[in-house]
C-alpha cells in the first residue's frame, strides 16, 4: 500500500491527509503539537481584500481578477493563487464544506460575509459557522452586544461603539448598543476562557440561565451578538439560545483560546480518526532519508531513539514564519529547518521598524512551488519529486493583511492530494 | 525574485530547539527503509557526552535546563488550556499555562502557586503544545521544591511500589481481603489520606520472579535475545500481563533474558521525591544493564516492556523530569521499547508472525497519556487491526484521571473521577465486557470507574495467537 506523510496539522495538512485516506492511501500525519487551526476564527477567509474590500472573493483571485497580477508586480514573488488556480481554491473549499456539513460552516465562495469582530471591525470571509451568519452586517440593523463580565477578552462596550460608528461596506450603518451579564460559567470562578464558557454552553441548565438574565435586557427587533463561546461539543447550542431568547443569535469570534476554531479542529481529527490515519503526534520531524530524487522517509524525534516513518510521497504543511518552519536567526537570515528547502524572499528589506505602518514584507516569505505544488529550486526544478508544500509554507502571499489564509491552504492542499493520489494510482 | 544560495541537496541544518536538542541516539531501525544512519547524514546536532554520575540530578535539577530552557517558547497561544483536562473540570487548578510558562518566571526556586499541586502531571499540555514548550515538565519540576521540606506520609507511601509489591504477595488473600473491606479503607483514608473508593492493586499469589524461575527461563529463538522489563506492577501486581507478554515475544521468535530488576522510580518522581526517584531510576538501569550483552558485541539488546509508563521514564522523564544525564541512562533509554511498539517496528520490517486466529468483537482501546508523550503515535491501534475480525475503537479521551497516583488522593479522587467520566462512558457504551490500555494504574482506574475488565493490549494479541 502507498504511504504518505504528511507533516503538520493546521487546515492544510488536515485537510490534505484527510483527501489522501479518503483515496484508500495509507497517510501518517505527523505533528509537534497541536496545528494552529483551533486559534483560528473558526471562518473560511479566501480573500478579502486586495487591497480594497472583496466582495467576491473566487472571481478576485481567477485570472484577470485584481489579486495575483498586482501581487506579483509589487513584491517580484508569484503568488499561491496564481500556481493553485481558482478552480481548485473552489474545490478546497467545497470539499470542506461538504466534509463538516452545513453544521459547521455556510457561506458561498463567491460572495463574501461580512462580519463583526471582537474589536468592533466589519471583517469579510468567504465561510463561516452558521452561528455568526446572522452577524453578516445590514444597514439598519439593530444590534445588541451581550459581554459577559467574567469574560474578560470580550468587551461589549469597544464593540458596540466601534460598529456603530463604522460606515458599512454598502455605505448605511447599524444601530448598536451593548449590555453586560454577570453569570458565572463556573461556580467561584472570577476570570473563565470562552472554551470554559462553551462547555458550560453545551448545558442546557445554563443555557436557560443565560437567556433568563439575557432576555429581559432585549429590546424589540434587536439581534443579539455574542462572544464566541454558545457550545463546544453540542452544534446547536446557539441556535437552542436563539429560539429561547425569541430573536436571532450570533456568535462574534475572539482571539485564542478560540472556540469556533477549536470546533472545526475537533471535527476534522475526528474524521481523520474514524479514517484510520496514523496520528504521531508530540515530536517535531528532525530529518528525511532520500533515494535518487525522491524523499522515502521521514524521521520523527520519538522519545528514546528516533523513529523513521517511510513513505511514498510528502505533504508539507508545517506553516511558515509564525509557526516556526520558517526560522530567522539574529543576521535576518531566513532557513527552513527540516528539508534545508530554498526560500523564495520579496525584493528589497524584509523587516522595517514602523510597526503600524505598512506590511512586513517578510511574511511573503516561503517556497516557490510548481502547479502540484512541488516545491521548487531557485533552477525551477522540483527540490525532490515527491515532496509538496502546502498552506502557510508558500511564498508570495501576505496572509493576514489579504485575509487569504485558509483559500490558500485548502487549494493547496487539495492540489497537493489531488496529484499525488494521480501519480500513486 | 531574489534566491539565497541553493542548500546543498543531501544535508539537513537541522535547527531544533534546545529542549530538543538532547542527547539521542539515532539507531537503525528495523522500520528505516535504506539510507545511511541518520547520525552521520543528517544530525547537525552532535550527540552530547553524557556526563558520568548524577551530580545534578534530582531535586538540585528541578526548575532548570532543559524544561527551563523552553519556555521562552510560550506565545501565550492557550492550546494546553483547551486540552487539559484537569482544567476542565476544577477551578481548584489554575491551568498549564499559569502555573507553567508564566508562574516559571517568577519562581526563582521558590514556588509562587499552591494550584500547582492539582496538576495531575498527565503531560497533556507538552504533548499538545506547538511551540515545544516543556509545560508539563517545569510543573513536575516546581511542585517537588514546593513539596520539598513537607512532603505528606501518604505520598511517601505511595510511591513505595515495590515494598507495596513485597509486603502483598505473600499475603495475597489477607491484602486484598482487606483492601476490600469498606472499613479498612475508611480508616486508610482517615490515617493516611488514601479515598476509600480509589483503586487500588490486586495482590498475586505469585511474582512475576517466582514464576520465570520456576518456569526456567526461555529456550533460544531465531530473533535471537531480547530483555524484558517488567517493572514493579508488572513484577507483583500485573503478573499475568507480563507472562502474556514474554510468551508472545517467545511466540514471535526471542529468547527472553529477564534481568533481576527494581522499580523505575516513576512513582516517587510524580510524587516530587526527586532524589529518591533519581537513584531507583539509576538502579534500574545497572540492573537492566547487568544483562542483554550480545556476546561479542558492544551493542547491548533491545529492551521490551508491558508498562507503558515506565518505558516513558527510562526514554524521557528521568532525563527531562529528573535531569539524570548518566550515560547508563543514556545507554538504556535508547534501547527501550514498548511491547506494542516493538511489535509494530517487527512488523514493519517484516518480521512478524501474521498467523493470528480471528477474533471478532469490538472494543475500545485507550492510549495513556505517559505513553502519548513518547510521541509515537498507537502502536497497540495498529498491531491489534492485524487481528482478523477485530474492531479496535480508540477512546479520543485525554486522561482517565489517574494519572500514576493522583487519583489515589483523597482531595484528588473526585477531580480525577470528573475527568476520566467521559472515558468511562466511551467504554462502556463500546463494550461492557472489555477494555484495553497499556498501563496499570490506568487500568484500575478504568475497571474500577466503568465496571469493564481492563486488559493490556498483549492481552488480545496473547489469545490470537492461540497462546491462551
Amino acid at each position: 500500500m502507498s504511504t504518505v506523510v504528511v507533516i503538520g496539522a493546521g487546515l492544510a495538512g488536515l485537510a490534505s491527509a484527510s483527501r489522501l485516506a479518503e483515496a484508500g492511501i495509507d497517510v501518517t500525519l505527523v505533528t509537534k503539537g497541536l496545528g494552529g487551526l483551533q486559534l483560528s476564527q473558526g471562518t473560511i477567509d479566501i480573500l478579502g481584500y486586495s487591497p480594497q474590500r472583496v466582495t467576491n472573493p473566487l472571481a478576485a483571485i481567477a485570472p484577470g481578477g485584481p489579486l495575483v497580477p498586482d501581487s506579483t508586480a509589487a513584491t517580484g514573488l508569484i503568488h499561491p493563487y496564481a500556481m493553485i488556480g481558482a478552480e481548485r481554491v473552489k474545490a478546497g473549499v467545497e470539499y470542506l464544506a461538504e466534509l463538516l456539513g452545513e453544521s459547521m460552516l455556510v457561506g458561498d465562495p463567491t460572495r463574501n460575509f461580512q462580519l463583526p469582530t471582537a474589536l468592533g471591525g466589519v471583517r469579510p470571509t468567504a465561510l463561516a459557522a452558521p452561528s455568526m451568519a446572522a452577524g453578516d452586517v445590514k444597514a439598519g440593523d439593530k444590534w445588541v452586544i451581550a459581554g459577559l463580565r467574567r469574560l474578560k477578552d470580550f468587551h461589549a462596550r469597544l464593540v458596540a461603539g466601534n460598529l456603530a460608528r463604522t460606515t458599512l461596506p454598502d455605505g448605511g450603518s447599524l444601530q448598536v448598543r451593548a449590555v453586560s451579564l454577570d453569570l458565572p460559567a463556573v461556580k467561584g470562578e472570577v476570570d473563565s476562557n470562552a472554551v470554559i464558557y462553551a462547555r458550560a454552553c453545551d448545558d442546557q441548565g445554563f443555557r436557560v440561565r443565560l437567556a433568563g438574565e439575557l432576555k429581559p435586557l432585549l429590546k424589540r427587533g434587536e439581534k443579539v451578538g455574542l462572544p464566541a463561546m454558545l457550545g463546544l461539543r453540542d452544534p446547536l447550542a446557539w441556535h437552542d439560545l436563539s429560539q429561547k431568547l425569541g430573536t436571532q443569535v450570533f456568535e462574534i469570534p475572539l482571539g485564542p483560546p478560540s472556540v469556533p476554531g477549536l470546533r472545526l479542529n475537533d471535527a476534522l481529527l475526528a474524521h481523520l480518526r474514524r479514517l484510520g490515519v496514523r496520528l504521531v503526534n508530540g515530536n517535531r520531524a528532525i530529518g528525511y532519508r532520500a533515494e535518487g530524487d525522491a524523499v522515502t522517509g521521514i524521521e520523527v524525534a520519538t522519545a528514546g531513539a528516533p523513529r523513521v516513518y517511510r513513505c511514498d510521497a510528502v505533504v508539507y504543511a508545517p506553516g511558515g514564519l509564525e509557526s516556526g518552519a520558517i526560522a530567522m536567526d539574529a543576521d535576518g537570515e531566513l532557513s527552513e529547518a527540516l528539508f534545508g528547502l530554498p526560500l523564495a524572499r520579496p525584493d528589497g528589506e524584509l523587516l522595517h521598524g514602523r510597526f503600524w505602518g505598512a506590511e512586513q514584507p517578510v511574511f511573503r516569505v516561503g517556497v516557490a512551488v510548481d502547479s502540484s505544488m512541488r516545491v521548487l529550486g531557485p533552477d525551477s526544478a522540483p527540490v525532490w519529486a515527491n515532496l509538496r508544500a502546502a498552506g502557510g509554507l508558500l511564498g508570495g502571499a501576505n496572509r493576514i493583511a489579504e485575509k487569504s489564509g485558509e483559500g490558500i491552504a485548502l487549494g493547496s492542499a487539495v492540489a497537493a492530494a489531488d496529484a499525488i493520489i494521480e501519480e500513486l494510482s | 525574485m531574489n534566491w539565497p544560495p541553493k542548500p546543498s541537496r543531501k544535508g539537513s541544518p537541522n535547527a531544533r530547539t534546545p529542549a530538543d536538542a538532547a542527547p539521542r541516539a539515532a539507531d537503525a531501525r528495523p522500520s528505516a527503509a535504506g539510507g545511511r544512519p541518520a547520525a552521520k547524514r543528517l544530525r547537525a546536532t552532535p550527540p552530547t557526552t553524557a556526563q558520568s554520575g548524577s551530580d545534578k540530578a534530582g531535586l538540585a535539577f528541578a526548575g532548570h535546563e532543559l524544561a527551563r530552557a523552553s519556555l521562552d517558547a510560550c506565545v501565550k497561544c492557550t492550546i494546553c488550556e483547551t486540552q487539559c483536562p484537569v482544567m476542565a473540570v476544577t477551578p481548584l487548578f489554575s491551568g498549564p499555562k499559569y502555573a507553567g510558562p508564566q508562574g516559571e518566571r517568577f519562581r526563582h526556586g521558590e514556588s509562587v502557586d499552591g494550584s500547582l499541586d492539582y496538576c495531575s502531571s498527565c503531560g497533556t499540555c507538552t504533548l499538545v503544545c506547538p511551540q515545544g514548550v516543556k509545560i508539563a515538565e517545569l510543573n513536575a519540576q516546581a511542585r517537588a521544591v514546593m513539596k520539598s521540606g513537607h512532603m505528606p506520609l501518604r505520598d511517601r507511601l505511595v510511591s513505595q511500589t515495590v515494598l507495596m509489591g513485597k509486603v502483598m504477595t505473600p499475603l495475597a488473600g489477607l491484602a486484598n481481603g482487606a483492601l476490600a473491606n469498606p472499613l479498612a479503607r475508611l480508616a486508610l483514608e482517615k490515617a493516611v489520606g488514601v479515598h476509600r473508593d480509589a483503586p487500588l492493586p490486586t495482590a498475586q499469589p505469585q511474582s512475576f520472579a517466582q514464576w520465570w524461575k520456576q518456569r526456567g527461563g526461555s529456550k533460544p529463538g531465531p530473533q535471537g535475545r531480547i530483555v524484558f522489563f517488567h517493572g514493579c506492577a508488572g513484577g507483583y501486581f500485573e503478573v499475568e500481563t507480563s507472562k502474556r507478554a514474554v510468551e508472545v515475544l517467545e511466540r514471535v521468535g526471542y529468547e527472553v533474558v529477564v534481568p533481576k530488576q527494581g522499580c523505575c522510580g516513576l512513582a516517587q518522581q510524580s510524587n516530587g521525591l526527586f532524589d529518591q526517584a533519581a537513584k531507583s531510576v539509576l538502579k534500574l538501569c545497572d540492573a537492566l544493564l547487568s544483562t542483554g550483552r550480545t556476546p561479542g558485541s558492544a551493542k547491548g539488546l533491545t529492551i521490551v516492556s508491558a508498562s507503558g509508563s515506565c518505558t516513558g521514564m527510562l526514554k524521557r522523564e528521568a532525563r527531562e523530569i529528573l535531569g539524570v544525564t548518566d550515560d547508563r541512562l543514556a545507554d538504556v533509554s535508547v534501547r527501550v521499547r514498548d511491547i506494542m511498539e516493538f511489535l509494530l517496528d517487527l512488523h514493519e520490517a517484516g518480521r512478524l508472525p501474521l498467523d493470528f486466529q480471528p477474533l471478532e468483537m469490538t472494543v475500545p482501546y485507550h492510549a495513556p497519556c505517559q505513553l502519548k508523550g513518547q510521541g509515537m503515535g498507537m502502536p497497540a491501534l495498529e498491531v491489534l487491526r492485524l487481528i482478523p475480525g477485530l474492531t479496535v475503537v480508540e477512546s479520543g479521551r485525554a486522561c482517565c484521571g489517574m494519572a500514576g497516583t493522583y487519583g489515589l488522593k483523597k482531595e484528588k479522587h473526585a477531580i480525577a473521577q470528573a475527568v476520566g467520566k467521559p472515558l468511562f462512558d466511551m467504554v462502556r457504551a463500546t463494550n461492557p465486557d472489555l477494555a484495553l490500555c497499556d498501563t496499570e494504574t490506568c487500568r484500575w482506574q478504568l475497571a474500577k470507574s466503568s465496571g469493564v475488565r481492563t486488559e493490556h493490549p498483549i492481552y488480545l494479541v496473547h489469545k490470537a495467537y492461540g497462546l491462551d
